[in-house]
């Protein structure tokens, strides 16, 4: 059981830890460093509640050992609106009403912002296979993707 | 529980590593939720992420990919452009960026579709271990103590992919069908055709190629290979369908992808 020191750029702050054999980048998010807005869910990559931005694109954490991604920097919601006010997105969400219990927004939201970094005038379908993989069960999707989609048309006129 | 995860800096070293047990790990898609379970038989993963095989080249009409490129990267290579239906027939974009060709091959039915389009475009495997490398058929089986390091194919003169699921995005087979063919002056001279969803592995249609090969693209062709599709299948019940459903839409799918009907 040989713990590896891992270096991660996290939210544009350099981390520094100790993760012992089969921590994933999740885990050390939400328990070595405390950022705990991405949260586990399926812990099998099937509900997207923990994705977070890996060098820029979208992935679940829960299924990245951490030491296979020494190096790498990492976005995750906290680091969104560090001095909180809120960003399109989220204003997006709050407004249009998509979010309810809260548990896949993190995930959500950094799926989208991983989105509209790359795509930022995305059709309705683009969004649909954009968030194909998480998981909401209270909204039923709906608002969320007009929320996506409000967000979008906000940061263009922004 | 875990006690070590290696990071080879080439295939050699994965190979080496790999001679003292432990599993290979590409993009974890398929490892990681074994492995969060908390309950794996294994101690020691091998990530492929750092050992050089993420390269992509293509050149007359040759594809040569590593096994550790993403689902992701290779659905956005230019030249590659066919298989974009079947990137993105396979799960969501997140695991997409993690997931691999290479680790696609290991995926189990109804998973698996990249599998099937390989199959389809009768793709060879290079594999390495520490007594040497080889080379084999896509779905050939690869030893314990073998790292897959890069798949060949073809690039297919006509090309027909189809995916029959329960939703548009992100979901498992209930059939699969992968087709390359050679036509020429309007009559059909080569043809492979690969199955998902129908067998406990991706399986070659060879009754349906045979019903089409020698004739018109037309269907009159497409129907006698959908109704001979069924031959060598042995569809399964899981929770996406039953194997009465699979049979059933089987010729059904296969008729659409030969004709590329929506």
């Amino acid at each position: 059981m040989a713990s590896k020191i891992v270096t991660l750029r996290v939210n544009d702050r350099e981390e520094e830890f100790l993760a012992r054999p089969g921590t994933t980048l999740l885990g050390a998010l939400r328990d070595t460093l405390g950022l705990t807005a991405a949260k586990r869910g399926c812990a099998q990559g099937a509900c997207g509640s923990c994705n977070v931005l890996v060098d820029g694109k979208p992935v679940p954490s829960c299924l990245v050992p951490v030491e296979t991604v020494d190096g790498a920097a990492v976005a995750t919601l906290e680091g969104v609106a560090p001095t909180g006010d809120l960003d399109e997105v989220q204003a997006a969400f709050l407004e249009d009403f998509a979010t309810q219990c809260g548990f896949c927004t993190p995930g959500m939201i950094m799926t989208a912002e991983a989105l509209l970094a790359e795509n930022p005038d995305p059709t309705r379908a683009e969004v649909v296979e954009a968030i194909s993989g998480n998981v909401c069960r209270c909204t039923g999707y709906e608002p969320i993707v007009n929320a996506i989609l409000d967000a979008a048309s906000r940061r263009r006129s922004a | 529980m875990l006690a070590n995860i290696h990071l080879p800096a080439s295939a050699a070293e994965a190979a080496g590593l790999l001679e003292g047990g432990g599993w290979l790990l590409g993009g974890g898609t398929l490892v990681m939720p074994r492995v969060n379970t908390g309950a794996v038989p294994v101690d020691t993963l091998i990530s492929l992420r750092a050992a050089g095989l993420d390269g992509v080249r293509v050149a007359d009409g040759l594809a040569e990919v590593g096994a550790a490129v993403t689902l992701a990267r290779l659905g956005e290579h230019e030249e590659l452009a066919f298989l974009r239906p079947v990137v993105r027939s396979i799960a969501s974009p997140p695991v997409r960026n993690l997931a691999t060709v290479g680790g696609n091959l290991f995926a189990t039915q109804p998973h698996g579709d990249l599998a099937v389009a390989l199959l389809a475009l009768g793709a060879r495997v290079d594999v390495l271990s520490t007594g040497g490398a080889r080379t084999i058929d896509v779905g050939e089986a690869v030893a314990h103590n073998e790292v897959v390091t890069t798949v060949h194919f073809g690039l297919p003169k006509v090309w027909r992919y189809r995916k029959a699921m329960r939703r548009k995005h992100n979901s498992a087979s209930i059939v699969t069908v992968a087709a390359a063919l050679v036509v020429t002056g309007g009559v059909v001279e080569q043809a492979t055709i690969a199955l998902g969803g129908v067998a406990s592995t991706p399986v070659r249609a060879n009754a349906a190629e045979q019903a089409l090969i020698g004739r018109p693209l037309d269907l009159a062709a497409a129907e006698a290979a959908a109704a001979a599709a069924h031959e060598g299948t042995a569809p399964f019940d899981d929770a996406y369908a039953s194997a009465w459903y699979r049979a059933r839409v089987l010729p059904v799918h296969v008729r659409r992808a030969l004709l590329g009907e929506d």
